[in-house]
């Protein structure tokens, strides 16, 4: 049996500070430790194929006996869920192409004009505290660090670190992760929002004339045009006869005064009416043909930095603050990322639903936390966004 | 120098760590206990400290370590100075017992690896992470404990084979009566 003395003192003293020296080496950045790791990790990878390989069946037997009812459990459940998302898969493509369509429209950027890389998840942190994966992709692929890294859910983390045939991934769970962030409201809120108003403060029957369809051909005021150059639909007055829009309600014919008149009044209407709500062609007593549908729009609520807390805790959004104006922060609101010239990640890309909301006494705000869209247990295949912010684009 | 590091620990304790990493990066980590991983590597380590004393468990845990860093991307020296603890811990719990049972091992193999599993957010906190102490810790450190206690009948004879002891032989000193008799 060993007996404790100076002299072993000593050596365990070496090896603490030897630690220390480490440390402080490689935190402030050292090529020579970035090497050795590269360089460990290529003579450890063979070994750990051929322990992979002996230790599945393993692995299979633990995942059998101990997982058996939860995996029945969680099939009759993602079967519900399957049934329920094909009735809704029509209707989801039909809105993403829309989106689509508007964003390139209006020249947002989105994640469809992004480069991705797919990439498969070879390994999990092996201690307890860190939220980090391993992928098979690396430098050769395009990957950099700090790049944004999703599934078909949403956001799962961002790259923390690469080498030529691999990469690091830290987990949107991680303690050490944080992202910019906006809060949007749902359906949900909707729904449960007072029946007699509409999130963009208009009448209700407004929005519901504005539902209504019409299929009249447009006739147009010969020689007038409107602000933009482009002819301006004619108008029919209340009772005036359809076959003759120039015609009033009792019959008399439109001086060329007042059709200039109403075309003025035309313009300046539709330009104080949100034109996502109610078309020009809807205001009172003028046809268009126009075809509208009532959208209710996404609402920004607000914007924060989501950050991680560690394994089996949920992510939290701060730094938030109710706009009693605009929108109140609830349980059940959608959150994706907010972009920005700085962020690392694009915007628009889901995060998940607000899960809890915990209030905070004094100028705090509330507290959010965030059920992820993404389960970060079962990462299979990933997808790398190769996204750069636009501040290092230039460089 | 050559023939120093040949009769050595580090010749065994090297490719046999190489075999922990890689057991523990990927049989360990699906094979959890409520969710908390198993550290295989800061077990030996700590049993290393039980078969040879504190100095020697300082060495296997400070080797286990490092390799556990390059391996894993977390900062250099960080789980090091963990299983480096564990080991110290470890021998110099068994410093209680001259020749302790089993049960003892395993116990003494336990409390080092707690005692590991415990400095880890100690240093991360020294490093300047966010919530290193988290509310989980109260079940990781009891369940990697007594995970580690359960292999030291596996790992003290591992880690004795590495670091080239032998188990102690008491004999009767000579001048005893019974020696005598013989």
């Amino acid at each position: 049996m060993a007996i404790y003395s100076v002299g072993r003192k000593r050596v365990i003293l070496a090896l603490l500070l030897t630690t220390v020296l480490f440390l402080t080496l490689d935190l402030r950045g050292n090529p020579v430790i970035d090497r050795a790791r590269e360089g460990f990790s290529a003579a450890l990878s063979p070994v750990q194929s051929a322990t992979q390989v002996v230790t599945n069946p393993l692995e299979r037997a633990w995942h059998g006996i101990t997982n058996y009812d939860d995996l029945e459990q969680e099939n009759l459940a993602l079967q519900e869920q399957v049934d329920r998302l094909i009735g809704t898969q029509a209707a989801a493509e039909a809105a993403v192409i829309e989106g689509k369509e508007l964003q390139a429209l209006y020249s947002l950027p989105s994640l469809s004009g992004i480069d991705t890389e797919v990439a498969r998840v070879v390994g999990y942190a092996a201690n307890n505290l860190d939220q980090v994966i391993e992928i098979d992709k690396g430098s050769r692929s395009g990957i950099e660090i700090g790049m944004p890294v999703v599934n078909q859910a949403g956001l799962v983390g961002k790259v923390t670190q690469v080498s030529p045939n691999s990469a690091r991934v830290m987990l949107v769970t991680d303690a050490r992760y944080s992202i910019a962030v906006k809060v949007t409201s749902s359906d949900q809120g909707f729904a449960d929002a007072p029946t007699d108003t509409t999130p963009s403060g208009l009448d209700p029957q407004l929005v519901a004339d504005a539902a209504t369809t019409t299929t009249v051909p447009p006739a147009l005021v010969p020689g007038i045009t409107g602000p933009d150059g482009l002819p301006i639909p004619a108008t029919t007055l209340p009772g005036a006869s359809a076959n003759d829009p120039f015609v009033d309600a009792t019959g008399r014919r439109l001086t060329p005064a007042e059709i200039v008149a109403l075309a003025d009044s035309l313009s300046t209407s539709t330009t104080s009416v949100p034109t996502d709500s109610v078309p020009g062609g809807s205001l009172p007593g003028v046809v268009s043909p126009t075809t509208t549908t009532t959208t209710l729009p996404i609402i920004e609520k607000e914007y924060g930095a989501l950050e991680g807390r560690g394994r089996l805790r949920l992510p939290q959004i701060r730094f938030l603050q109710d706009s009693p104006s605009l929108a109140v922060l609830q349980v059940g609101d959608l959150v994706e990322t907010a972009g920005g010239s700085e962020s690392l990640a694009p915007p628009g890309i889901p995060v998940g639903r607000v899960l809890n909301r915990a209030n905070r006494p004094g100028s705090g705000g509330p507290l959010l936390d965030v059920e992820l869209n993404a389960d970060l247990g079962r990462l299979n295949f990933i997808r790398v966004v190769l996204y750069k912010p636009l501040s290092e684009v230039g460089q | 120098m050559f023939a120093a590091f040949v009769q050595g620990p580090l010749v065994r304790l090297i490719p046999v760590g190489m075999l922990l990493l890689a057991l523990q990066r990927t049989l360990f980590v699906d094979l959890q206990v409520s969710g908390v991983i198993i550290q295989l590597m800061m077990a030996t380590a700590a049993a290393a400290g039980v078969a040879g004393g504190s100095e020697r468990g300082a060495v296997a845990g400070f080797v286990f370590g490092v390799m556990f860093d390059l391996a894993e991307g977390t900062p250099l020296g960080s789980t090091a100075t963990a299983f480096t603890i564990a080991g110290v811990v470890g021998g110099l719990l068994a410093l209680i017992a001259a020749d302790p049972q089993w049960w003892l091992n395993a116990l003494f193999t336990g409390l080092g690896t707690a005692a590991g599993a415990l400095m880890i957010p100690v240093v991360r906190l020294f490093i300047g992470e966010p919530e290193p102490f988290q509310d989980r810790l109260a079940i990781v450190v009891p369940v990697v404990a007594i995970s580690a206690a359960i292999m030291s009948p596996l790992l003290v004879p591992l880690a004795r084979w590495c670091l080239r002891l032998k188990r102690p032989e008491w004999t009767r000193p000579i001048g005893d009566a019974s020696t005598r008799e013989a």
